[in-house]
């Protein structure tokens, strides 16, 4: 860690599925000496990429955990985050983009922006994370990088600028020219390790020319300096381009451009050298705290070793020698030996050991200084978790965790596996925040949750390979919520007198939905002149929230409801907490059952990857299930389809979109919204519950 | 009602036409402006229009992809029932919606027979029968006649009421009939013409083909909200 702050760069890699995130972070590894051999993504050798560590990532050819890991290049010391590409596991993608300083956005040559591509943009949008992108793919049959720089501006709205053009494409694709130093780059030797700079092909001068002048003039936009240069007509500097470029990428207003084939070897090495040099350095990037003792006030960080540490726990892994926690320091320096404090629980500890990690084998080191990354060994906490010098009382701000919307139920084969399974779900829950688990009351089935059907397969499959946890698994449910569609008045006495003390107490007033704002439960307190005594107001006030963890309607958790109470009356020897609470959840269903309730449904935005000839096919199957088609875009060869579809509707889709199109589309899906279950539906739900009630009693 | 209202507040119906429906069924109608001035916005407030009356509409765009024609959509609805209660105006949304396809297509790519074979895979299966059609992005002038002739026939088939966007050049002098010169040779295919004319601050909509009343010329587009308001 000898590297100087400003010689640091923390980055992520993030892309859609299969555009080959993994491969090029391989042959990053490859380049920089990290590793001594490529090992491809289901690759012949059955090694599997450096980065996916887990056997099962490797098994399946996609990217689960975002694997930390680290490398060297001119100087510079580069901290790279592998993020998985499929939505189920955004949550990951989130974390990784909110401790990163900037981001390499992989594009497919052929495929384009992606719908994923979409969704890890806004993500990047949200955590403001520079990027530049890279067209990964220029080898293969139908590449065409320009369309997808245009692509990136239109859909994504980026100020795309090309930094190369490709020497070829497809088959015949050799190498780029590099428009900043007007040079031919070509990758030789066995895994394209030596860049041979020539003279651009004649043919391709003109070409060059007319887009080196398109870049320059996108750069001159943040450049005084640039735009005299031009305008003046004096000789135009590497350097002049290399700062305007760069601070155009800092501001997230432009987005330089580069190309390659990871898997062909060709195209990292300059890849890397933009990330050194347009991508930003910690002390580049304003990072906040909010500070606990001051309302929330945020204080800004300063990476300076010498200030009180402040450092974020990204992401925990369960290894052979206990929990691995990745930590981003923001401030401060993590020491061997040194106290910090969780501002979440305020439990003090001394760091242990402090480890760097390179995929899955580690190096330990003796501190780790504000804008680095690095792991802590044995420290019991959470994801998402702050730690902070003893005294500080800091937090980062809370990482965005979206609600999980479906369930399944799991039980453990044998004894062995029951005591393994628990294991595994407090380390899983601990890891992942969108994935929970409980136990339900009536059937006493340990019901596990998540943001859909691969990310509980994942999480099954691991308990069985890391934990060996043989779990049987129920159906998966959806996540109906119920609510309330009109006002409901309520006026109920509760009233027991069958010996010694006795119950009383009267609640009146309505129930409405909440239309004006996004919340689910609101608790409006109306009583005027006593009738309800102050002190069982706060009694009312948590039956009314109880009952909303089971509807009335169909026992699924109620939300979205204002409750008014607006009269009442009590005794002044028989009303107590108690009677007040069995009041309000008196009052609550007689107000429920006015307010005619519906069930609803989480909604999912589907959108399917075809090529044109099975479009119609590929309609008709989301049309099957209940789906709203919103569009279809037509992109030569491929259609895109973009569908609301219910969730319930969407299980085993995959192998019947995968017959119906001879393997040929592919899909992603992500919660959207949720809407209420037409009335056929809903009784088939009620007769489900009903069945599933019978057979667990 | 909240449907009911938006449906009579719309003031296109002032544009004269006895019916609700500006243009018959099979026909063709245009939408003439230079870039910026509102052609799209004016035919997203037709097609909002359709949806209320429980008219399907399918929206072909040859500029945009999907998700920004949705954006105009939920932008111009918004803007239109902003004086409505947010819960009301989200549950009306999501019963018009089903009314609305949005098909995008690339310019070169774009074909009247290749429109046909989508419009199929649609209607044969009962996925969605459009009864409005909005086409955004064509180039309507000589050398277009064949597919905008195809485009009618296909309107006459299906019985569809077909809205296309004209983008007209400033650099074009508009002929005797108002129309542009480039435009004179296909105006025959078209049942009805309107031009949207910035004057000032104000964008005006003038009938320049079709029957009508004079009211028609008494209709503004709301620059800042791009929708329509009695100018009366």
């Amino acid at each position: 860690m000898a590297n100087k702050l400003e010689n640091v760069r923390n980055i992520g890699i993030s892309a859609h599925i299969d555009s080959g995130k993994t491969t090029l972070t391989e042959r990053i590894l490859f380049y920089t000496k990290r590793i001594h051999a490529i090992h491809d993504v289901k690759g012949k050798d059955g090694v599997g990429a450096t980065m996916d560590s887990m056997e099962l990532e490797k098994e399946r050819g996609i990217t689960i955990a975002s694997a930390a890991t680290f490398c060297s290049w001119l100087d510079h010391e580069i901290n790279i985050i592998d993020t998985p590409g499929h939505v189920d596991f955004t949550i990951e993608v989130e974390r990784s983009l909110r401790v990163l300083d900037g981001a390499v956005l992989v594009l497919c040559s052929v495929g384009g922006v992606q719908s994923q591509s979409i969704t890890v943009d806004h993500q990047m949008k949200r955590y403001r994370v520079p990027c530049i992108a890279f067209i990964n793919k220029c080898d293969r049959s139908g590449a065409d990088p320009s369309r997808v720089i245009g692509q990136l501006r239109t859909k994504l709205g980026h100020n795309a600028v090309a930094m190369q053009i490709p020497i070829s494409l497809e088959a015949d694709f050799q190498g780029v020219i590099d428009l900043l130093a007007m040079k031919a780059l070509y990758f030789e030797g066995e895994n394209g390790e030596r860049v041979r700079i020539a003279e651009i092909p004649g043919e391709l001068i003109a070409e060059a020319r007319a887009k080196r002048e398109e870049m320059i003039d996108a750069a001159s936009m943040f450049s005084d300096e640039l735009t005299e240069a031009i305008l003046e007509e004096k000789t135009i500097s590497d350097a002049l381009i290399i700062e305007a470029v760069r601070r155009g990428t800092l501001a997230r207003k432009l987005t330089p451009v580069f190309l390659g084939s990871a898997y062909k070897n060709k195209g990292v090495q300059p890849l890397l050298d933009a990330v050194t040099r347009y991508l930003p350095c910690p002390a580049d990037i304003e990072n906040t705290a909010l500070d606990l003792e001051h309302v929330e006030t945020p204080v800004p960080l300063l990476p300076d070793p010498a200030k009180p540490i402040v450092a974020l726990a990204f992401k925990l892994e369960d290894g052979p020698y206990g929990q691995l926690t990745y930590v981003r320091v923001y401030q401060g320096a993590l020491a061997k030996g040194s106290a910090i404090v969780n501002t979440r629980n305020g439990k003090k500890t001394k760091i242990g050991r402090l480890v760097r990690m390179h995929a899955d084998q580690m190096e330990d080191i003796e501190v780790v200084s504000a804008g680095y990354i690095g792991a802590l060994f044995g420290i019991e906490c959470s994801s998402g978790d702050t730690f902070v010098s003893p005294g500080a009382n800091l937090t980062m701000t809370s990482m965005f965790v979206p609600e999980p919307v479906i369930s399944l139920a799991i039980a453990p084969k044998d004894n062995k596996s029951q005591i393994n399974m628990s294991k595994a779900l407090n380390r899983f829950t601990k890891e992942d925040p969108t994935f929970r688990t409980h136990v339900d009351e009536e059937t006493s089935e340990t019901i596990i949750e998540g943001m859909g059907e691969l990310h509980l397969d994942i999480y099954v499959e691991r308990m069985k390979r890391e934990y060996s946890a043989e779990v049987e698994t129920g159906k998966p449910r959806v996540a109906y919520r119920e609510t309330i569609t009109q006002r409901g008045e309520f006026n109920y006495t509760h009233k027991k007198q069958t010996g010694g003390a006795g119950q009383y107490g009267r609640v009146a007033g309505y129930l409405e939905p909440i239309t004006d704002e996004p919340a689910d439960f609101i608790f409006d307190n109306q009583v005027r002149g006593g009738s309800i005594p102050t002190q069982y107001i706060a009694a009312c006030e948590k039956s009314f929230r109880l009952c909303m963890a089971k509807g009335p309607k169909m026992e699924f958790p109620v939300t979205g409801i204002r409750v008014v109470i607006n009269d009442g009356a009590s005794h002044q020897v028989d009303s107590s907490d108690m009677a007040f609470q069995a009041a309000a959840r008196g009052a609550f269903r007689e107000g429920y059952a006015k307010a005619k309730p519906v069930i609803h449904e989480p909604i999912m935005k589907v959108v399917v990857e075809t090529p044109t000839e099975f479009q119609g096919a590929v309609m008709g199957l989301l049309n099957q299930r209940r789906g709203m088609i919103v569009g279809a875009q037509d992109e030569g060869t491929l259609s895109v389809v973009e569908a609301q579809v219910p969730l319930a509707e969407m299980f085993g889709f995959s192998t019947v979109l995968r017959s119906s199109t001879q393997g040929k589309a592919q899909f992603t899906m992500e919660f959207a919204l949720y809407r209420q279950v037409p009335q056929s539906i809903a009784e088939k739900i009620a007769e489900e519950i009903a069945s599933r009630k019978k057979s667990a009693a | 009602m909240l449907k009911q209202d938006l449906i009579l507040r719309n003031p296109l119906r002032l544009l004269g036409f006895e019916t609700e429906d500006i243009l018959p069924a099979g026909g063709l109608g245009a939408v003439l402006a230079h870039a910026g001035v509102g052609k799209t916005a004016l035919l997203v407030q037709l097609a909002l229009n359709g949806m209320l009356r429980n008219r399907n509409v399918l929206h072909v765009s040859l500029n945009d992809p999907v998700n920004k024609v949705t954006l105009w959509y939920r932008e111009l609805f918004e803007h239109l029932a902003d004086r409505y209660e947010t819960g009301r105006v989200n549950r009306l949304w999501e019963s018009v919606l089903p009314h609305r396809f949005i098909m995008t297509f690339r310019v070169e790519a774009f074909s009247v027979p290749k429109l046909e074979e989508r419009l199929h895979d649609l209607t044969e299966p009962g996925i969605f029968s459009p009864e409005i059609m909005i086409i955004d992005g064509l180039h309507c002038d000589a050398t277009m006649q064949n597919d905008l002739a195809a485009l009618k026939n296909l309107a006459g088939k299906k019985g569809m009421r077909v809205w296309l966007t004209v983008h007209t050049h400033r650099h074009e002098s508009p002929g005797e009939d108002g129309l542009p010169a480039s435009f004179s040779p296909v105006a025959g295919l078209f049942d009805l013409v309107l031009e949207l004319r910035p004057e000032r601050a104000d964008v005006h909509i003038k009938l320049l083909r079709g029957a009508a009343t004079a009211a028609g010329s008494n209709l503004l587009l709301d620059p800042s909200t791009m929708l329509i308001k009695d100018h009366s």
